[in-house]
């Protein structure tokens, strides 16, 4: 052991705190690219006033007001199908079992856009739809830009929400089960009182994610001619041929839409941590 | 059969291959307190689960309460009961579990109102007034507003059994409920037992505890290999057991 004659307390003592170079080097390297970054688009060829002009115009307004609802309508579609087909995948009943597995199989194998383009061109394949001898119309006036991009999107992201939402019901202990049914509750009540809520936990953060994507998804339905931002902004700039500028403009409301979102989540998560977190002990 | 609150007769349960219990006959009478003692994998737990209908019969034939579990007979035929129908005869039972089960997102208060409000329809108001002298019966009314996560294993056990008593059950069933516990904890749950059995509570108590159901125990049962090997008042089996497993359990108790 060595003694370093003199000390006796190194709190009396000035400390030096270690330097760590390499950190401090790559920090200003990054740094000096975003400086150059931000320059290049400063002096580049973007009309910035254009990119406030075209930020509030009743159009683009128009799309940002269609990007939402869609986002909204299809991701509770897909967590209507989801919350089903999770609970189907868990029955005792082998048709739904597969039934479920099939379902899940098929939309999550094909990509969205292929799924909006299916939904839109179903004409191609049912001329008309109806209930015979009640109602019929042409599948033309029924599959419109919206309805195939609800359909497409909503049915595609349930296969997706039914994998989180099982998840979620099955980090439930089965002590959980059990006890719901001692104090006499029916499955269906245990389900929405006792298991849904603590499944929430596992399901929200996942779930958050999906809407985010939702979002962005729905620019997909542009191709089949859904007037959501995108859509819009391409309309604008195909007439005035200001791309880069009008692409910024959907840009910036897709970050301030998913900006907002990402503060909804936290607030949600929060709320349904009830109970959780203060560990106090054992569980 | 209006006495026995609880009456087996051969009953039998398979999980797949396996023969979980054998030939299990037993009456139990109202005001009665069973303790059942044996090692472990005996078919203890699942006799109870058996009478709570978290596990279904597979042979002979259990009524609890003058009622047959799990069917309805018509003629020579049985009907298997709906989903209400069992749940509805599930609440003649309160169940209290070895690892407590309490719902950790709500606090004790809610944990013990949810059956009163949500199963019997009880008016909130009320059932909230006797969830209140049940916590405090238990020792926790200064407890009410906390979650499971913030009590001790005792106390969320004691919570438990104030929860299955807010359900009014003719008959209460513990699991070995002081098996999870910290030895200093065990002493306040067999208190609020030993309380309840003074009561006049009808118990059915699975239980390692040898101490409390020579004290507390009308009978006890004792079971090894899915089978009831022997019953009687606890100062016999537990002093002078008469079959040779019984008193080799015994001995590795309490040694």
């Amino acid at each position: 052991m060595l003694n370093e004659p003199g000390i006796t307390d190194i709190a009396q003592l000035r400390h030096v705190p270690r330097r760590y170079w390499g950190r401090t080097v790559s920090a200003g390297l990054i740094l000096l690219f975003l400086a150059f970054l931000v320059d290049a688009f400063a002096h580049g060829q973007i009309e910035w006033r254009f990119v406030g002009r075209f930020l509030t115009v009743p159009s683009i307004l128009f799309g940002l007001g269609n990007t939402i609802v869609m986002s909204v309508l299809a991701m509770a579609l897909g967590i209507v199908l989801g919350v089903a087909i999770a609970i189907m995948r868990m029955s005792a009943n082998p048709v739904l079992r597969w039934v479920a597995l099939g379902y899940v199989w098929l939309f999550r194998g094909m990509p969205a856009i292929l799924q909006l383009l299916l939904w839109f061109n179903l004409a191609l394949v049912f001329p008309t739809i109806g209930i015979p001898g009640l109602w019929q119309a042409r599948m033309v006036d029924v599959m419109t830009p919206f309805v195939a991009a609800l359909l497409g999107l909503g049915i595609a992201q349930g296969a997706y929400t039914a994998e989180v939402v099982r998840a979620g019901l099955l980090s439930v202990d089965t002590g959980q089960y059990e006890a719901a049914k001692a104090i006499g509750m029916a499955r269906l009540k245990a389900l929405r009182r006792i298991i849904l809520p603590q499944a929430m936990q596992v399901i929200i953060p996942p779930i958050g994610n999906e809407f985010i994507s939702m979002v962005k998804l729905t620019s997909l339905a542009s191709v089949i001619q859904y007037s959501e931002i995108l859509h819009n902004a391409e309309n604008i700039y195909y007439a005035n041929a200001r791309v880069i500028e009008l692409l910024i403009v959907a840009a910036i409301w897709y970050l301030v839409v998913v900006t907002l979102l990402s503060l909804g989540q936290a607030q949600i998560e929060a709320r349904f941590a009830r109970g959780a977190g203060r560990r106090a002990g054992r569980s | 059969m209006s006495d026995a609150i609880v009456r087996a007769v051969a009953v039998a349960k398979h999980f797949g291959q396996f023969q979980a219990l054998h030939d299990i006959n037993l009456d139990v009478s109202r005001g009665e307190v069973l303790c059942i003692i044996g090692p472990s994998g005996s078919g203890k737990s699942t006799l109870l689960r058996c009478i709570n209908q978290l596990e279904k019969v597979t042979g002979g034939a259990l009524w609890v309460d003058g009622e047959l579990v799990g069917y309805r007979r018509e003629g020579d035929r049985l009907y298997e009961l709906t989903e209400s129908q069992i749940a509805r005869q599930r609440r003649t039972t309160g169940m209290v579990f070895q690892r407590f089960n309490l719902f950790p997102h709500m606090t004790a208060l809610e944990n013990v109102i949810e059956g009163p409000i949500q199963v019997l329809k009880r008016p909130k108001a009320e059932a909230i007034a006797e969830a209140k002298t049940l916590l405090a019966r238990v020792g926790l009314e200064h407890k009410s507003a906390a979650f499971p996560v913030e009590l001790s294993g005792g106390q969320q056990q004691r919570v438990a059994i104030a929860r299955a008593l807010a359900m009014c059950p003719k008959l209460m069933l513990f699991d070995e409920p002081t098996s999870a516990l910290d030895p200093e904890l065990v002493g306040e749950v067999l208190a609020v037992m030993r309380d309840l059995a003074r009561s006049g509570m009808t118990m059915i108590v699975v239980t390692h505890e040898l101490g409390f159901a020579r004290e507390v125990a009308s009978r006890v049962v004792f079971m090894d290999q899915g089978r009831i090997v022997e019953t009687g008042p606890p100062a016999e089996i537990l002093s002078r057991p008469g079959h040779p497993r019984t008193a080799e359990f015994i001995a590795a108790v309490l040694s």
